[in-house]
């Protein structure tokens, strides 16, 4: 288990007190007080569970708009077709799918990257990550496919994460 | 003001479409896994398409409501950060605990892999 460092305590505290003013949306002095003392205690405690890589990489501002261009541009796209593709199947009578579970090949090396790629891929109708193993360095996903259209390996990859990855990558690496 | 409402209007439309479709989804998919696939749909288009015309209407209708707005980005934020992982376990126990589909899946690399 690693230690406690300063610049991780920093940014928990933030991220937590931020939660709190939008949770309570009030700016009396008491209430940031209260705040403030018990985000502090939350962050002394949790800072090392919460960040294991660098605390502050989100301030580069070249990171910080290619994930904003992810979050706002990228995935809703590829969520509205997700969904639009499930709700046909749904409608249109659900004999025809094809499920199964593939294999696929992740490039992400960071541990936010591969996490976010796999609730990015959750997220959209039509695939659910299940598992995830690491052999010879190369980190594989096991994902159930509503349709399977390509056989395990790159193929199937590029056709399920292949523009989400592309947009993980300049936020990540 | 009234293109608003309109847009306001389809918006909650769309998103009581999308739950419709996962609901329908859910009753008649064959299996566990492709059930809870169909179920994606109601917390991601179906939630936030009602959370966003909500949020509009909190901002435009309600002098700017700004405490009710930022409640609301509180809330689709929250159901698009837990969803993915309560699926994912789900999926994963279901797996683990033996649930197999009754017709044979078209790949199964997990069950090659891990649980043989």
């Amino acid at each position: 288990m690693q230690k406690t460092k300063f610049p991780a305590v920093v940014a928990t505290f933030v991220v937590c007190f931020a939660f709190w003013v939008l949770l309570t949306w009030s700016f009396t002095m008491q209430e940031l007080i209260a705040g403030a003392v018990i985000s502090l205690a939350v962050a002394l405690f949790s800072a090392r569970f919460f960040i294991h890589e660098k605390a502050f990489w989100f301030l580069n501002p070249l990171k910080f708009f290619s994930g904003l261009f992810y979050w706002i541009c990228i995935f809703p796209v590829e969520l509205v077709k997700a969904n639009v593709n499930m709700a046909k199947i749904c409608f249109g009578g659900c004999k025809k799918i094809n499920p199964g579970i593939v294999k696929v090949p992740v490039d992400l090396k960071s541990d936010y990257g591969q996490a976010a790629l796999a609730n990015s891929i959750t997220l959209t109708p039509g695939t659910i990550t299940m598992e995830t193993a690491e052999e010879d360095g190369q980190t594989y996903f096991y994902i159930h496919w509503i349709d399977v259209t390509a056989p395990s390996g790159k193929e199937a990859g590029d056709a399920i994460k292949g523009t989400l990855e592309k947009g993980l990558r300049r936020v990540w690496e | 003001m009234t293109a608003l409402r309109i847009v306001i209007d389809v918006l909650i439309g769309i998103g009581a479409i999308f739950a419709l479709a996962g609901t329908i989804g859910i009753l008649k998919m064959p299996d566990a896994f492709s059930r809870m696939q169909a179920s994606t749909c109601i917390p991601t288009l179906g939630t936030i398409c009602p959370l966003l015309g909500a949020l509009l209407y909190a901002i435009f209708f309600k002098n700017g409501d700004v405490a009710s707005a930022v409640k609301i980005g509180v809330i689709c934020l929250l159901i698009l950060v837990t969803n993915p992982l309560g699926s994912h376990a789900l999926a994963k126990g279901a797996y683990k605990a033996g649930i197999r589909p009754e017709k044979k899946m078209e790949t199964d690399d997990l069950g090659r892999d891990l649980y043989e």
